[in-house]
């Protein structure tokens, strides 16, 4: 039975509790002559986030006792889908800053195609070179700027 | 008004503003048709684009986008029951029975006669109303804003999403994360972790872009065999009456287009319904109308195509209606344009109307233009939008990715964009799965600010709980806002329970 509510209620009332009493206090000044404490506006929405997290707790925890379902399942598919495509993102960056601009994003076109069942050499060529060629065209040629 | 109008058609009608216009509803059509592309993303993923371009042009090249799209959806939707975005299950449910029956010429044709109507019924409303409704705007204080505000977000909260605490949460989130940055008063560092970059705050377009287009592709991708699987499932017709609308169907749908262009339009200028609200309203309307119970979906209905279509097509433009005149986004889309007017160097709200009155009516003209366009585009393109959904999703997305990061890279400085759509992108994956509205915190994201120095102000004129006595229209707003609070949340629980029934029937 989805419990995801259950632990999405768990997961910002913690997030609200690291909010109000950790991140809050240590990443924000006192204000010093201002009228209003800069906090002021942070502190309500991390209040009000964790107590509605504890109703949304709450609720889901009794639609468990009562047998119910708190949420919904992903489908694992997605799940892998979503992983793929940050990491693919991901060593794209890591790529651009230590490697090339244009090797980060023939690959991550290149394997996003290839990760998705594309197997057609001239699509696996064609598409990458004609995007690679488009960006250079849009940063170098149109908008004037270098990349990386 | 129409004089105003005519005064500005000159640089409306300039050739490169047409172009930008002509070029926005094709590639908005174009994103639209493809399986699981929305406006949503076709327009995170264009603002870009209008870096370089002049305000009037960058605006109306998004309208044109989102106006393609919105109408371009109707295409996957009926032609292989993959809606690009949840405002066109509608269109899907009465349309793709007819395509499969070998009339999807026919309810394609209906579906974009439809979607003009409706759109521009809504530009011409917006062009109406807008404007008398900024006037009016401007006489509210920072007491009535703050109360309007957060009456707007527990509306949009309530209504955007099926449930409202987690809509809540999700508007406060919005909020929060927009408080990262230089604080407005003492100019202090607030939640920037050291870093430099958060300085200006969270840039918005790769926020937008992370939570849109690339959570989007996050589940698409995952989705792929199913979008490939739907396009074996066509059948054609050689009948011509199959390939027209004749006029029959006009009288059959004119009913159900007047309808829909008046509830899409409504709920538009709601902020928070957005289209999937409008054009289910309007389905369900025409449904109990017709009296054909489960037929309607069985055999398909081009009312049912035009119902929903018209809505869906109208929400687009009623929406900028509380965003130009109050400065509120209503919708998605709103929000967006708010990071494209920010590019450009211009406050959406009140103000608009004099400061930049020139720029908005040439915006109406524009907005009245990509009406006209849309219709030939896509009654000429037809066809060639037809083959276009066949293509594999392996060609597309990884296109969309590419262009996500592009995106955000221009916006966001850099790689640091590219991480912070990284970082959006997994929270839009979790608010879209696990159903805490993405579109309550995109626009909490975006009037936290203006939240913020509004509640700031007041907290300086109101000293006392009795001189908000002085602010009747702030205590209508903010009774509403709590009484929101308890109707939404009842009207939710009803909602679920009637669907728990519905499923164990």
């Amino acid at each position: 039975m989805p419990k995801s509510d259950l632990y999405a209620g768990i997961g910002l009332m913690v997030f609200g509790l690291i909010t109000l009493f950790v991140l809050i206090p240590t990443q924000t000044s006192d204000g010093g002559d201002a009228s209003i404490s800069p906090a002021l506006l942070p502190q309500i929405c991390a209040v009000c986030i964790t107590g509605l997290a504890v109703l949304l707790t709450m609720q889901a925890a009794g639609k468990l006792k009562r047998g119910k379902a708190a949420g919904q399942a992903v489908p694992k598919a997605e799940w892998i889908s979503s992983v793929a495509v940050i990491a693919a993102v991901g060593v794209a960056v890591l790529l651009f800053k230590y490697v090339n601009p244009a090797v980060a994003a023939g690959l991550l076109i290149l394997g996003l195609m290839l990760y998705m069942g594309e197997r057609r050499i001239y699509f696996l060529v064609g598409i990458p070179a004609f995007l690679l060629i488009g960006a250079w065209l849009l940063f170098y040629k149109v908008l004037g700027t270098a990349i990386g | 008004m129409l004089e105003e109008l005519y005064s500005v058609a000159g640089s409306a009608f300039a050739i490169g503003n047409l172009a930008w216009i002509l070029f926005g509803v094709t590639l908005g059509y174009l994103v639209g048709a493809l399986p699981g592309l929305g406006k949503g993303t076709a327009t995170a993923v264009a603002i870009p684009l209008t870096f370089y371009l002049e305000p009037l042009s960058a605006i109306a090249f998004l309208v044109g986008i989102s106006k393609g799209s919105t109408a371009g959806s109707a295409v996957s939707a009926i032609l292989l029951n993959t809606p690009g975005e949840p405002s066109s299950t509608p269109t899907a449910m009465a349309g793709y029975p007819l395509a499969r029956a070998g009339k999807a010429q026919k309810a394609l044709k209906m579906g974009l006669f439809a979607s003009v109507l409706g759109d521009l019924f809504s530009t011409i409303v917006l062009i109406l109303v807008a404007q008398e409704l900024a006037e009016y705007a401007l006489g509210i204080g920072p007491v009535e804003l703050t109360a309007i505000l957060a009456f707007s977000m527990v509306f949009i909260a309530g209504l955007s999403g099926r449930s409202m605490l987690k809509g809540l949460i999700a508007g406060l989130f919005g909020i929060l994360i927009s408080c990262m940055g230089l604080e407005i008063e003492t100019g202090s560092p607030r939640l920037t972790f050291g870093l430099i970059e958060l300085y200006d705050g969270l840039p918005l377009i790769p926020v937008a872009i992370g939570m849109l287009a690339l959570s989007e592709m996050m589940i698409q991708i995952g989705q792929r065999q199913r979008l490939a699987d739907e396009a074996d499932l066509l059948k054609g017709s050689s009948k011509r009456e199959d390939q027209i609308v004749t006029l029959a169907d006009w009288k059959n749908c004119i009913r159900p287009i007047v309808r829909g262009s008046l509830i899409g339009t409504v709920v538009g200028i709601l902020p928070g319904l957005g289209a999937s609200v409008g054009s289910f309203l309007s389905y369900g309307a025409e449904r109990r109308a017709s009296g054909r119970g489960a037929d309607f979906e069985e055999s398909g209905a081009i009312e049912g195509v035009a119902a929903a279509e018209s809505a869906d097509n109208a929400v687009v433009p009623a929406s900028l209606v509380p965003l130009f005149a109050i400065g509120i986004p209503g919708s998605v889309i709103a929000a967006i344009l708010i990071g494209a007017f920010t590019i450009q160097g211009i406050t959406p709200g009140p103000l608009l109307f004099l400061e930049n009155k020139d720029l908005i009516l040439g915006v109406y003209v524009s907005m009245l233009a990509a009406s006209v366009m849309l219709l030939f585009i896509g009654y000429f393109g037809q066809n060639m939008f037809a083959r276009i959904v066949r293509i594999s999703p392996a060609l597309i997305m990884p296109i969309v990715v590419f262009l996500c990061c592009i995106g955000a890279y221009l916006q966001g400085g850099g790689t640091f964009g590219i991480g912070v759509m990284i970082v959006f992108g997994i929270i839009g994956f979790f608010s879209k799965k696990y159903d805490f509205s993405f579109v309550t915190f995109l626009i909490g994201f975006v009037i936290g600010p203006s939240f913020e120095l509004s509640l700031r102000q007041s907290l300086g004129l109101v000293t006392d709980l009795p001189e908000l006595l002085d602010h009747p229209v702030a205590i209508v707003f903010a009774v509403l806002a709590v009484v929101g609070v308890w109707r939404l949340t009842v009207l939710q629980r009803k909602q679920m329970a009637e669907m728990a029934k519905a499923e164990t029937n």
